[in-house]
């Protein structure tokens, strides 16, 4: 058997011990008075992770096709938060509605970033490109920051908490089950994250331009040898990855506010996706979404107190010694 | 010319760029001479920063661990233990030397590389700044500060700042981590290293115990990182968490030796040369703009814009770095035997 | 592989930027006010003889976060600085006619480029600071405040330990963490009395990382068992890394506290707000300690009718104030955004900055750091129960929160009775 699962399931043992040496009876008591949490921090990290999936998704196809850390994502993401707070503000253009719309123009946007910007440094050293990639979201937020200042702006659907009927089924807002607690953004948002990475995984699995992306990905030099034009694959790749990121925004405003800086607090936790679903993967990326936020909820209930993020990197870095190509993704 | 000679040559030329340095604080203003002090502290943090990322080819974004680490420990040392900054700061270069070949070890063992072990380090960095903003005993998220003292004291570390003592003591630090770096670049250890970095396999097939020369690149980069971060408490007399082990340390760490160039004994200063001053002098240009550009008159954001937007250009049009960019330039000015001596 | 044309170049580079900076040095306008004489080229045409030196205007500093995530709050204490400096300027002054000018400088919310900045503001010949917002940035800006014997008057910075190092030039305008938590604690009890609401167990939300919402915390649970407040549960987050405290909230709910108490930053205490009403969260009251969401206009723009009830002990303008509210208002017509409370503390720094130098009768900064020692200035526009007077360590004795609520729409004062506006209610906007 491989090293690593062997430290894998090593490490299961042991925490099996430890649970054994706590005692199965307080273990079922402490369970009875936290089973609400326990469901809600499941529920939560579940519709949290299908958004942070979407994010990923965007980041994922970047670094599996360009092989570029992209350390702008979050920026991005920040711009088509913006983008949706004006569609709302100005033209009154529902944030659902406006999935597409800022998708569309982040496809745009990240065409052009890629053409000026990524493009030219094709053959830099890696960490060249990272740091075009942090300058890049240097300029996009501080350029956010003197167009819309620092203040923070939010929206709220009229709609958030009104009853829908979906034929004789009328169901309330905010959804109650069992002590759970589930609105409608997130769970709109969840929705909408699984069917945008259907959408993409049918795009890469069956369209000729799919096959040419997991071509390039795959193996660039045989890509170009059997007539793909790279740079085209390069330049579209980065303009979905970035619509995925400015779908995301949509999805997210109706439940986040927006400043200049908020695209920070996705970013990180999108690299430890990408990394555990696998790089490339789009199914990866969901469900390296879910494992993150289900990750990051529970450790507040079986770790309360301390801040949520450190159970996540604890994930990362296991699974970057243990299963580094990522769950999902090829063997290196 | 032996390899001997070749050493002393080297030395001889960071003697030539450093005792000129000496007479900063006797000749320019007090602010200029903080200026100076950062731009040598950033080029010693990039230099330290440059064996490991640069030399040994083993890219860290989590640098911040290592500074954090240095510049706690010599801060709890003299704070519950009277121990003077000094020895603190040794202390914390072993304790930051252990730590990252530790993990070093951890990463390298489970062949983590490239990408992923540049995102390890940095989740190791994140992590560090988690655990300290919950750690009572340096008090948690709010931070420690060093009491000031009045005068000067060498065995306190602490200044007056209108005077040169900091600028001093970052200058000796600067010479100490160059005379290293130059020392490494002319022995085994840094073949080793460049080995390594150029091609891992091969290096292996050599004989090369690359898993080892990995992990003293780590402990030695650790080392030195961790001296700067206890000299950066000593400097500005408070850390918290964030300071510590945030995530802009580790990008300000490694943009200097980027811009100048990875890999060269130069790089890291010739980038703290550019971009110290940059970003003050775009913070000056937002300040006090030309009269045709009157409307960014401090208009936040617009700076850091600005040096985002720099930054872009110098890697996009300068990707060896400005030590590369010159060497080039160098070339091409001076045909013949000379240029044509050096293919690389 | 030799590094000739490195090393060289850097060599030259080096003497020639010394060479340049030697002769740059003694010609640059640096107006030192400790001795030497004033520089004769800069003396309006004018206004000669005796007066020369008091044509030279008096140079303030203010290091704020003018970039970066807090930007929104740096600005506004900017320019409310600027307000307040053109009102004495129009005024005519101090010191029979000399006018002030402002450095600006922006800390970008880095305390390394903030203790940069404030030694170019000293070197510019700044005679007082006024500063920073943050409490990491201050702690630096503070030790250099002291190291170049100039005052420093603190706008807004939370820290106790800034002030615990026995400087003598540092001062301070807003309650500190302690008095944060310690009246934030008393004014609960005091407010559930009043109400004749039974308030006995409380849990705690608060800004884990970035040690604002630490040392408050701290503080108001040194408080708590003496004004008979039990903390059930006491949970960090980091406000700039999180998206969801659904969980955390559902986990409170649990604990069932008669209070739920929130110390952080305006996009945190939005999000606490949001996920309370999505969790149907069971308690009596919301109440920020020190928050910078619940006493902000902003906050019932944002969330609508969801903000009623909310209530915070928080650092405030004297809303009971006439004058404050002309303040307020000019400040509104002159940048288009209602002032925040921050700003508010940045003008009324400048303002004892004037008097002290006004008393002092001269604008060195050690003349101006013992005047600002005797400081006794009634005539303020904060809420506090007596005159702007600084102890032996330099905090305002009389700083003190009050509670603010959101009631129909509206952020009003309702505690301490002195300077209250409406009545406490007791309520949560969802359980309406």
């Amino acid at each position: 058997m491989d090293r690593r699962l062997l430290g894998l399931f090593g490490g299961l043992a042991l925490l099996a011990l430890v649970g054994l040496g706590v005692g199965p009876t307080r273990i079922e008591a402490w369970f009875a008075a936290n089973s609400v949490v326990l469901r809600q921090a499941m529920v939560t990290g579940l519709l949290i992770g299908g958004v942070y999936g979407l994010v990923a998704m965007g980041l994922t196809l970047i670094f599996g096709v360009l092989d570029i850390i992209n350390f702008a994502h979050g920026a991005l993401l920040t711009v088509g938060m913006y983008l949706t707070f004006l569609l709302y503000d100005r033209f009154g253009v529902d944030p659902y509605l406006a999935v597409p719309l800022v998708g569309a123009a982040l496809f745009l946007f990240g065409g052009l970033v890629q053409r000026l910007i990524i493009h030219p440094a094709r053959n830099a050293p890696p960490h060249n490109q990272l740091l075009l990639t942090l300058g890049l979201a240097l300029f996009i937020e501080n350029a956010l920051l003197v167009a819309f200042t620092a203040t923070p702006r939010a929206i709220r659907l009229p709609y958030e908490r009104d009853p829908i009927g979906i034929g004789p089924l009328v169901v309330d807002f905010p959804l109650r089950i069992w002590g759970t607690t589930i609105t409608l953004p997130k769970l709109a948002a969840f929705v909408f994250a699984l069917l945008l990475t259907g959408a993409l995984s049918l795009l890469l699995q069956h369209t000729d331009l799919g096959k040419a992306i997991r071509a390039t990905a795959q193996d660039r030099v045989g890509a170009r040898l059997v007539g793909v034009d790279i740079h085209r694959i390069h330049l579209v790749t980065f303009g979905l990855g970035t619509a995925c990121v400015g779908a995301a925004a949509a999805l997210v405003l109706p439940f986040l506010s927006v400043d200049p800086q908020v695209g920070n607090t996705f970013n990180i936790t999108a690299f430890v996706i990408v990394v555990l679903g696998g790089m490339g993967s789009i199914p990866g990326a969901l469900l390296g979404g879910l494992l993150i936020g289900l990750t990051q909820e529970l450790s507040v209930v079986f770790a309360p107190g301390s801040t949520k993020l450190l159970g996540v990197f604890l994930v990362f870095i296991l699974a970057l010694l243990f299963r580094p190509q990522g769950l999902l993704g090829r063997r290196l | 010319m032996n390899h001997r000679q070749r050493l002393l040559q080297d030395y001889a030329r960071l003697a030539a760029v450093a005792l000129p340095l000496l007479a900063v604080p006797f000749l320019v203003d007090p602010f200029l001479v903080s200026l100076a002090i950062l731009t040598l502290y950033w080029a010693y943090l990039g230099n330290a920063w440059n064996i490991m990322g640069g030399y040994a080819g083993q890219f860290s974004f989590g640098h911040a661990m290592f500074y954090g680490i240095g510049a706690y420990t010599s801060t709890m040392l003299l704070l519950r233990f009277q121990v003077s900054p000094w020895l603190g700061m040794l202390a914390g270069a072993g304790l930051a030397a252990l730590f990252g070949a530790g993990a070093g070890y951890l990463l390298f063992r489970f062949g983590v590389r490239g990408h992923f072990f540049a995102l390890g380090t940095f989740a190791l960095a994140e992590m560090l700044r988690l655990i300290a903003a919950e750690t009572e005993f340096i008090n948690r998220s709010i931070g420690v500060h060093i009491p000031l003292i009045r005068g000067d004291s060498w065995w306190r570390l602490q200044f007056e700042r209108t005077q040169g003592n900091y600028y001093f003591v970052i200058l000796g630090l600067f010479v100490l981590g160059m005379a290293v770096t130059i020392g490494l670049h002319r022995s085994h250890l840094g073949a080793y290293f460049q080995a390594i970095r150029e091609n891992e396999e091969a290096a292996a097939a050599l004989g090369v115990d690359v898993l080892r020369y990995k992990v003293y690149a780590v402990a030695l980069s650790a080392a030195l990182t961790a001296m700067g971060g206890s000299f950066f408490a000593q400097y500005f007399l408070f850390i918290d968490p964030t300071l510590a082990f945030g995530v802009s340390v580790s990008v300000q760490i490694l943009l200097r030796p980027i811009v100048g160039g990875v890999g060269t004994v130069w790089g890291p200063l010739v980038g703290a040369l550019l971009l110290t001053p940059l970003a003050e002098l775009t913070r000056a240009f937002v300040r006090t703009p030309p009269p045709s550009l009157e409307f960014l008159r401090g208009r936040s954001g617009v700076d850091v814009m600005i040096y985002g937007a720099l930054l872009i250009l110098v890697i996009l049009f300068i990707p060896d770095g400005l030590v590369g960019a010159g060497r080039r330039l160098w070339g091409r000015l001076s045909p013949g035997p000379r240029g044509g001596r050096r293919p690389s | 592989m030799s590094q000739r044309p490195v090393w060289a170049w850097l060599a030259v580079l080096v003497l020639a930027v010394l060479v340049l900076s030697a002769c740059a040095a003694p010609a640059a306008p640096q107006a030192e006010t400790g001795g030497g004489a004033a520089p004769e080229e800069v003396a309006p045409a004018e206004a000669p003889g005796p007066e020369e030196a008091q044509a030279e205007p008096i140079r303030i500093g203010g290091i704020h976060p003018l970039t970066g995530g807090l930007a929104a709050d740096g600005i506004q204490m900017d320019n409310a600085i600027r307000m307040a400096i053109q009102e004495l300027n129009e005024a005519g002054g101090v010191l029979g006619g000399r006018t002030f000018e402002y450095l600006s400088a922006d800390s970008t919310g880095s305390a390394e480029v903030g203790q940069t900045e404030a030694e170019r503001l000293v070197n510019q010949g700044a005679v007082a600071l006024i500063c920073c917002f943050q409490s990491s940035v201050t702690s630096n800006v503070a030790a250099i405040a002291e190291r170049s014997s100039v005052p420093l008057v603190i706008d807004v910075a939370v820290a106790d330990a800034i002030l615990q190092q026995g400087y003598r030039y540092v001062f301070r305008l807003q309650p500190n963490a302690t008095a944060m938590g310690v009246y934030g604690a008393q004014y609960l009890r005091e407010l559930a009395d009043a109400l004749g609401a039974t308030v006995q167990t409380a849990a705690y939300m608060y800004d884990g990382t970035t040690g604002y919402g630490d040392s408050v915390r701290a503080a108001f649970a040194r408080k708590a068992p003496e004004v008979g407040i039990e903390l059930v549960a006491e949970v960090g987050y980091d406000p700039f890394g999180v998206a969801d405290l659904t969980t955390e909230l559902t986990r409170i709910d649990q604990l069932a506290p008669d209070v739920l108490l929130v110390t952080g930053y305006y996009n945190d205490g939005l999000l606490i707000a949001r996920n309370a009403e999505d969790v149907d969260l069971d308690v009596k009251l919301v109440y920020g300690v020190a928050q910078g969401t619940y006493d902000q206009p902003q906050f019932v723009e944002d969330a609508g009718d969801l903000a009623e009830c909310f209530l915070d002990s928080n650092y405030h303008w004297d809303a009971s104030n006439p004058k404050a509210l002309a303040v307020r208002e000019k400040f509104q017509q002159q940048y288009g955004e209602p002032m925040r409370t921050s700003a508010v503390l940045a003008y009324q720094a400048m303002y004892i900055i004037a008097d002290a130098i006004q008393r002092a009768g001269s604008a060195e900064p050690t003349a101006i750091r013992d005047a600002l020692a005797t400081t006794d200035y009634a005539d303020h526009i904060l809420p506090y129960p007596g005159p702007i007077q600084f102890d032996e360590a330099g905090e305002n004795i009389n700083a003190r929160p009050v509670v603010m609520q959101v009631q129909d729409g509206r952020v009003v004062q309702v505690w301490p009775p002195a300077v209250a506006e409406a009545e406490p209610r007791m309520c949560v906007s969802w359980k309406q």
